[in-house]
């Protein structure tokens, strides 16, 4: 590869990162906009859970370039990833409706 | 010595860090080790969110609306997301050999990190002067647990980066120090990813 192929193929690589530096930013300034919405509360959390899991896929995939890497580390991190939601929905909904609970 | 490829990946037959699964073991580990951390501070979330009606039916009730400070808590989760591009920065620049730009980018995440743990520092102390404390309530046991062991991580995530930082200084020729940075920089953006969840879920929601 030539050097100015190489040097044009680093600043393509380097603006991609900015570019989701700036999409990062933008949405969490979006979310904190959405908290002030005057809509339903379930509506603003589904629209904040969307837009969070946006942002994590992001930092994973392109900044973590989880994206393409070898598919034993991706298991490694998204089998724990399933759990711990699967985790949180679970004791969310056993308590959801037991206040008692250590109270 | 270690063939370290443009994409992280290296040379199985140079490597002696190859296993039979085709990965760096140390990158293999690192990635684990994130793994487990998820669970870890999953725990801590899921302790926090079960735990707030219960803060809201007991006498030493503390709402969290009227305690945290969601401007500032941005302003900390622009500083993590900035620094998370910084460290992406610097991985490139190391991988290219552009050992001015990295040590301009990797400082730069590192002075990031610190300025959260000084946003956090002054977020705690404004709590304990309004009367939050780790034993005043639910709320308040929950959410300093959860928070500080994030603000734990990032000081351990800023301390790594600087030995990585030091090293590349002493052996800048040192054939591992692409991966030595790209295993840092994994930690590092995992600790902004817990701040993502930590900011939607306790800040905002």
């Amino acid at each position: 590869m030539s050097a100015e192929a190489h040097t044009a193929e680093h600043h393509e690589g380097t603006r991609f990162y900015w570019v989701i530096g700036a999409v990062l930013a933008v949405v969490t300034i979006l979310e904190v906009a959405i908290t002030f919405a005057p809509w339903p509360h379930w509506i603003i959390v589904a629209i904040l859970l969307i837009l969070s899991f946006m942002k994590g896929a992001a930092v994973v995939m392109y900044y973590m370039h989880l994206k393409g890497d070898f598919r034993v580390l991706q298991l490694v991190f998204i089998v724990p990833m399933l759990l711990a939601t699967v985790m949180l929905l679970m004791f969310l909904l056993l308590f959801s409706t037991h206040v008692g609970i250590a109270g | 010595m270690a063939d370290v490829s443009h994409s992280g990946h290296t040379s199985h037959i140079a490597n002696p860090n190859i296993g039979s699964l085709g990965v760096d073991s140390r990158k293999l580990g690192v990635w684990a080790f994130i793994g487990s951390e998820t669970l870890f501070f999953a725990s801590l979330i899921t302790t926090y969110l079960v735990l707030a009606p219960v803060n809201a039916a007991r006498a030493d009730f503390q709402d969290p609306k009227q305690f945290l400070d969601i401007e500032l808590t941005t302003l900390l989760a622009a500083i993590l997301l900035a620094s998370s591009l910084t460290m992406v920065l610097a991985l490139a620049a190391v991988r290219r050999g552009d050992m001015r730009l990295f040590r301009v980018w990797l400082m730069s995440t590192i002075g990031l990190g610190f300025c959260f743990l000084g946003g956090q520092v002054y977020e705690f102390q404004h709590l304990y002067h309004e009367g939050v404390t780790l034993s005043s309530s639910l709320f308040g046991t929950t959410f300093f647990v959860l928070t500080g062991f994030h603000g734990t991580h990032v000081l351990i995530g800023a301390i790594w980066l600087l030995a990585v930082f030091l090293k590349v200084r002493k052996y800048p020729d040192s054939p591992e120090n692409v991966l030595d940075v790209e295993l840092g920089g994994l930690y590092w953006h995992f600790v902004d990813l817990v701040w993502v969840a930590i900011f939607t879920l306790i800040y905002l929601i």
